[in-house]
Formats: C-alpha cells, sequence, structure tokens
C-alpha cells in the first residue's frame, strides 16, 4: 500500500500535524493530485499562505467551495475537478446563526453578545467543529468524491480529532435548558433554586473578579436555543464520517516535532478513537547521500570525509585548475553538514515508523529552498507524495 | 547588554517554528552567566525548554532547577485562574466543586481574555515576587510565549481588562499588569523569526501591532537559523563540470556536494532578501543566529547560541542598529 492507494482507496483524506508543518500545501497538493487522477476534488483549507491562496483563486473567504478553472491546474490539464473552500471560522459561525436565527433582531442580538463571541473566537474546538460540519455538508451534498481536509494548526498533533466532541460537551444541553429558563436569565434565583451552593460561589465569583457574564450566556442561549438543538446529533453525524471507512487521517510532520517520539502513543490513541493513521508525510527532510559501505562507515567521520575531499579536489582539478583549498573546503564542510542534519532526521524518522502499529506507508517530502506557493509548485510535490512503483524506496515499511 | 538585563521582564514572541523556545532558553542561560537569578515561564505547558535546559521532564506549574541554573515553570491561564480563585474560595471542597462545574467552564468562556489575563497575572506575581528578607525573588524572568497571534492575545489582555471589566479585583490588578507590561524600563518584548516569507510577514505584521496597538516596549529581533552561503556559485558550476568525467560512483559523490551547495546558497540568497525586508520594516537591533546543524538539537547548542546572543549584544550598546552578520557572499 502506498500513499497514493490510500487517497485513491478513500473519499475523504484528513490531514492533520501541529502547526507550521505544511499541512495546508500537503492538503493542496493532494487535492491536485486527485484531480488529475480524475476525480471531482475539493479541499477545505484554513489559513494557506497569500500566494497559494491567490494561486488558487482563494482571495474572497466566500464560504463556499470555488472551483478552480482547470486550465489554472496545470498542463496538461487534470481531468478531474479541483475546488477549494477556505474555511473561516468567524464567518462559518456567523452563518450558522443567521441560518438558525428566529428573526433578524435576535440575530443581531446574538451577533453582538459577547459570549457568542468569544464562543466563535475563542474557544478551543470551534474552528475544529467548523471543520467537521463543513466536512458533513459537502460530504452529504454527494458533489464531490475526494474531500480533502486541512485542519487548523494545533499544539499537539491529535487535539483536530476530539475538539469537536469537546465542544458538543461543553454545549450540554442539560446545562444549556438551565440558561434559557427565563427567571434565571433575570435574577440570580433561579441559578440558586438550582443548585444553592454553586449559585452562591457563582455569585461571589462575579462580585470578586468583577465580571458579570451570566446574563450574557442566558441572553445567548435564550436566544439561540434552536442553534444547539441539532448540535449533538450534527457531531455525531461528523463523527460518524470521521470514523467511516471511507476516511483516512494522514500525518503531516516535519522530522523534528516532538510528535516523532511519541509513535506508540499516536497509534495507540487514533485507534482508540477509531480513526485509524492511514499514512505520513514527513515534509521539509534532508536525505542523506549513502556514502561509503558499511564497513568503511564504521571506521567514523574521519574516513567519509576524507574520501568526498579527494572527490571534490579531483572534480573542480578536472574542470580546470585546483583553486582555492579554503572553499574546496567550504564546500566539502557545507556537505558533511548536511549529511550529519539528513542522519538524525533519518534516525528519528525509522524510530517512528517502526514504532507504529500495522503498515502504514510513509513518504518524504524534500526541505525545498523555494517556496511552495503555487500550482507547479504543488505538482512538483508529486513524484514525492507519490513515487510511481518502480520509484525509489519510501513507500511502505 | 547590562541595558538589556536591567529590564526585569522578557517576552519572547514569533510564529510557531520559528525558535522561539531556543531564544527563550539562550537569554536565560545569558541571564544566569550574568548573575542573574533567572526565572524561565513557558507560557502553556507542552514546550521543549525542559529537554533544552537539560531537565529530564518538562516544565510544570512548580519551579524546577536545571543544571545550568535557570529556574523553569510552565504556566497555563486555566492553573493560574484556579490558583487564584483559591484566594477568593479558600474551602477547598467547595472551590473543586465549583472548579469542575460547566457553570464555571461557562464563566471561563465567557469572560473573553480571562484565561490569558491570568496567566500573564502570574507573570506579573513572579516578576513582583519578594521572599521573606524582601528582596525580589527573581532578577529576571524570561516567557517563552505560544505563537504570535496568540501572543498577542496575552499581552492585549491587560489593558483589555482594565478598560472593560467593571470595578474589582481583575480590574485594580489588570491596570497593575498593564502598568508593568508598558513600563520600557522594566519590560522588553522580543520578536524572534527565521529569514522566510511567511514567518516575515506575520513578524512585520507583529511588529506593527505591538508598536503602534499595543505599544509595549519593544527589545530585540532575533533571526534564527540563518543560512550563510557555501562557496561561490562559479566554483559549484566547475564542481558540476568536473563531475561529469569521474567514474560513477565518484561523480555521485561530487554532484551531492555540488547540489547541497546550490541548496545551502538558495536558502542564503532567500534569507537575504527576508533580512533585507526586516532591516527596512522592523527597525529593531537585530541578533542573527546561524542554522545549526546537529544530528539532534540539544542544550549544547543552545548554550553555544546564548554566547553569541551575549557577543552581539555586548558589540552594540543601547537601541543601536548592529552590524548584520553578513555571510559568504556566494555570487
Amino acid at each position: 500500500m502506498t500513499l497514493g492507494d490510500v487517497v485513491a482507496k478513500h473519499k475523504v483524506v484528513v490531514c492533520v500535524g501541529s502547526g507550521g508543518v505544511g499541512k495546508t500545501t500537503a492538503a493542496a497538493a493532494i487535492g491536485l493530485w486527485g484531480a488529475h487522477q480524475g476525480r471531482a476534488t475539493v479541499v477545505i483549507t484554513i489559513d494557506p499562505a497569500r500566494r497559494l491562496a491567490t494561486s488558487l483563486g482563494l482571495e474572497v473567504k466566500s464560504g463556499e467551495p470555488h472551483e478552480i478553472p482547470t486550465d489554472r491546474l496545470g498542463a496538461p490539464p487534470p481531468r478531474g475537478t479541483m475546488a477549494a473552500m477556505m474555511l473561516d471560522q468567524k464567518g462559518a459561525w456567523d452563518r450558522l446563526v443567521e441560518r438558525h436565527a428566529p428573526s433578524a433582531r435576535v440575530r443581531d442580538q446574538v451577533l453582538a453578545n459577547t459570549f457568542y463571541q468569544s464562543l466563535s473566537q475563542t474557544f478551543a474546538g470551534s474552528y475544529e467543529y467548523m471543520a467537521v460540519e463543513e466536512l458533513s455538508e459537502l460530504h452529504e451534498s454527494g458533489r464531490y468524491d475526494l474531500i480533502v481536509v486541512d485542519t487548523p494548526p494545533t499544539k499537539h498533533a491529535l487535539d483536530f480529532l476530539e475538539a469537536p466532541r469537546r465542544l458538543d460537551d461543553f454545549l450540554d444541553r442539560r446545562i444549556i435548558r438551565w440558561f434559557v429558563r427565563p427567571y434565571v436569565s433575570a435574577t440570580w434565583v433561579g441559578m440558586r433554586l438550582m443548585n444553592r451552593t454553586m449559585g452562591f460561589l457563582l455569585k461571589r465569583l462575579e462580585d470578586a473578579t468583577g465580571i458579570s457574564v451570566l446574563l450574557t450566556i442566558s441572553e445567548f442561549f435564550s436566544a439561540m436555543g434552536g442553534l444547539f438543538e441539532g448540535f449533538h446529533e450534527r457531531v455525531e453525524r461528523a463523527y460518524g464520517i470521521l470514523q467511516g471507512a471511507e476516511t483516512a487521517f494522514v500525518l503531516v510532520t516535519s522530522p523534528d516535532e516532538q510528535v516523532l517520539g511519541e509513535a506508540e502513543y499516536l497509534s495507540a490513541k487514533m485507534a482508540e478513537l477509531r480513526m485509524p493513521l492511514k499514512g505520513v508525510i514527513f515534509n521539509r527532510t534532508h536525505d542523506e547521500l549513502a556514502l561509503l559501505d558499511g564497513s568503511r562507515r564504521d571506521g567514523g567521520d574521519a574516513g567519509g570525509k576524507g574520501y568526498v575531499e579527494q572527490v571534490v579536489a579531483r572534480a573542480l582539478s578536472m574542470a580546470g585548475g585546483s583553486g582555492d583549498p579554503q572553499e574546496l573546503q567550504a564546500l566539502v564542510d557545507n556537505f558533511l553538514r548536511y549529511q550529519m542534519l539528513a542522519e538524525g532526521e533519518r534516525g528519528r524518522i525509522e524510530a517512528f515508523t517502526a514504532a507504529l502499529r500495522g503498515r502504514v506507508p510513509t513518504v518524504r517530502v524534500p526541505n525545498f529552498s523555494h517556496d511552495v506557493h503555487d500550482v507547479g509548485a504543488l505538482t512538483g510535490l508529486h513524484p514525492h507524495l507519490f513515487p510511481s512503483a518502480q520509484g525509489r524506496g519510501d513507500g511502505t515499511r | 547588554m547590562d541595558a538589556l538585563f536591567s529590564r526585569r521582564v522578557h517576552f519572547v514572541v514569533g510564529k510557531g517554528g520559528v525558535g522561539k523556545t531556543t531564544v527563550s532558553v539562550a537569554l536565560a542561560l545569558m541571564a544566569v552567566r550574568h548573575g542573574r537569578r533567572t526565572l524561565l515561564i513557558e507560557l502553556e505547558a507542552g514546550g521543549r525548554a525542559g529537554s533544552l535546559l537539560d531537565l529530564s521532564q518538562p516544565a510544570t506549574y512548580a519551579a524546577h532547577l536545571s543544571p545550568a541554573g535557570v529556574w523553569t515553570i510552565a504556566v497555563d491561564g486555566r492553573s493560574s485562574l484556579e490558583e487564584y480563585l483559591g484566594l477568593i474560595i479558600p474551602a477547598r471542597r467547595v472551590l473543586k466543586a465549583v472548579l469542575h462545574s460547566k457553570v464555571y467552564q461557562y464563566f471561563v468562556a465567557a469572560a473573553p481574555g480571562l484565561k490569558e489575563l491570568m496567566a500573564v497575572g502570574k507573570v506579573w506575581y513572579e516578576a513582583e515576587r519578594r521572599g521573606d528578607d524582601g528582596q525580589r525573588q527573581w532578577d529576571v524572568v524570561i516567557v517563552d510565549a505560544p505563537a504570535t497571534g496568540h501572543s498577542l492575545q496575552y499581552l492585549r489582555m491587560p489593558r483589555a481588562a482594565r478598560d472593560t471589566f467593571g470595578p474589582g479585583l481583575v480590574k485594580r490588578e489588570a491596570a497593575r499588569i498593564h502598568a508593568l507590561l508598558e513600563s520600557s524600563k522594566e519590560t522588553a518584548v522580543h520578536l524572534v523569526t527565521t529569514a522566510e516569507e511567511m514567518p516575515v510577514t506575520e513578524t512585520i505584521e507583529a511588529y506593527t501591532t505591538l508598536a503602534s496597538d499595543l505599544r509595549v516596549p519593544l527589545g530585540l529581533l532575533v533571526v534564527n537559523r540563518l543560512h550563510h552561503g557555501a562557496a561561490p556559485d562559479a566554483l559549484v558550476d566547475r564542481l558540476r563540470e568536473g563531475a561529469a568525467v569521474l567514474p560513477a560512483a565518484d561523480a555521485r559523490v561530487a554532484l551531492a556536494v555540488a547540489r547541497r551547495a546550490t541548496e545551502e546558497n538558495a536558502w542564503a540568497a532567500i534569507n537575504r532578501a527576508q533580512l533585507e525586508r526586516l532591516r527596512v520594516a522592523v527597525p529593531l537591533p537585530t541578533i542573527v543566529l546561524p542554522m545549526v546543524f546537529a544530528r539532534e538539537f540539544g542544550p549544547d547548542d543552545v548554550a553555544a547560541l546564548s554566547q553569541l546572543v551575549d557577543g552581539q549584544c555586548a558589540g552594540q550598546p543601547g537601541a543601536a542598529q548592529p552590524p548584520l552578520g553578513r555571510g559568504h557572499d556566494p555570487r
């Protein structure tokens, strides 16, 4: 099984990983590849670099999938199609409110409510929730046969998987009912009747901190009760898709993330959540040139260094003149520094891959010394993500 | 240098993955070398400061002393808020019931930025804390802040809270914290970035926000992971030419050497262009740190970088524009 097989066999591909590892780029490249395989593809993305967004025609956050003209998707144009959708968390919540608010007055009231603003902007999990909400919608629309999801940057690679459920837990309907009872919104009396100690303490909390919020919360839930009626069901439906056989999770990571030390935890946790890991993309890696056979390698760096110096000196003299010995040294030192970097990465990647459960295809994408910000550069990732069968040694462990 | 650590509170801010923790640890080591009692605070637990300081475990809410003499703690808004509520609600059982209640979660969620405020409050508390002898506990407090956007929320909170919350403890404390934050005698916010397009763009935006909107006193701009180039491109071309006439096995090695040189030169060129953008848009005293090539980046590497920061600070008294470390120009 290769990463290509994984993408080919699944309808939904979710890219997870911590922030700053190139998830957005990987998701876009996978989507583009799907289009070239003849599929109707959509990429749900979060915060692409400006030039990538421009290149994909995503300047406007419309909250709708935007079909990319096939002539912008390289030559020859793909057999399939590619759409991209930029997830705008705030916008998506606002649309949800607009959809469910009983009147324009209530809508405005909710949009101005500080609890709502806090919930939609800062509460951990709401971004993730919106991603799965959009995923459900696109999935059910039946318009696409490949949906690639780029997840929000999180501190830990797995945060995305549980966040929607945490939000659901937070918005527990039984508790919300407390807040929508009219007498609660008016005074503290209701709260005190519900739970004498709690009400009393929260009153003290408000007095002591000088922050009065319960009235705000109550107003919000009273106005928007309807929004949360179906919330639990929507979250469950989204998890149904995430846990379904049609969905594959792919980890995107750089070779020096903390997550590389946590392969066992990662495997166990994802299995427990019934969202098994189906592929790993090591991004921004450096490959290592196998310099010498094992026996000479054991002789230590000095042996390899001497050999490289010799070869470089010979090559330079062949091209006329022996040149400055300092420059020769600089070339060799530079090479050996990258070899060392690559060797460290290889060790971490091998240890990580060995500790993963089952056979998970892995690929390495090199650390390009140019920005990957347009369709051409995305296509340039394909030989690394989807090497052909007779390609290089990466692939299935 | 003494000018640098005459300020007591140092926030280290930057995009995810550019080396904020490395720079925070380097500054902390430097402060210790200069005889300062130093506390390194990780905002949000789970960071790498512990391992870079050669501690066997990540930083926690309780302080640990590293072999090199840096004290370290991890602070998150929730724990700080709970600690603070412990002062308001002394009965443990009752406090526990409150903290576990969903209504409390709503309270925290509904008071925007309360967690952030409490975390910065903890920084302020540590900076002001005095021992039994009446002396300050710490000479220098260094804060390894989260990714830029979130950092700005932390730095924005005290003023926002002072201006929006009703009279009460929180408003009073917010005003005190804000006073410390905006004092250029006490506080410095340092920006960390790599010289690549996206981090630089974010750094320029952060600089503008910090300087003209938040108006917090700024310190250093630290440009991390700078590539200096391998050798002139003409020489690399000659290496390629020569490789063509070598036996295949040797040619492979020679071409790999050439490819690495081209790669390094390309990074150096990107770095130079981005440094120039920074020079124009972020007029702060600038420290440049080289890309570290290592199998495993560890405590020794940070210690070496710390010496470099020290050296560059010594060479640039006050706020003068420092000479930027220009590497070997490959052309």
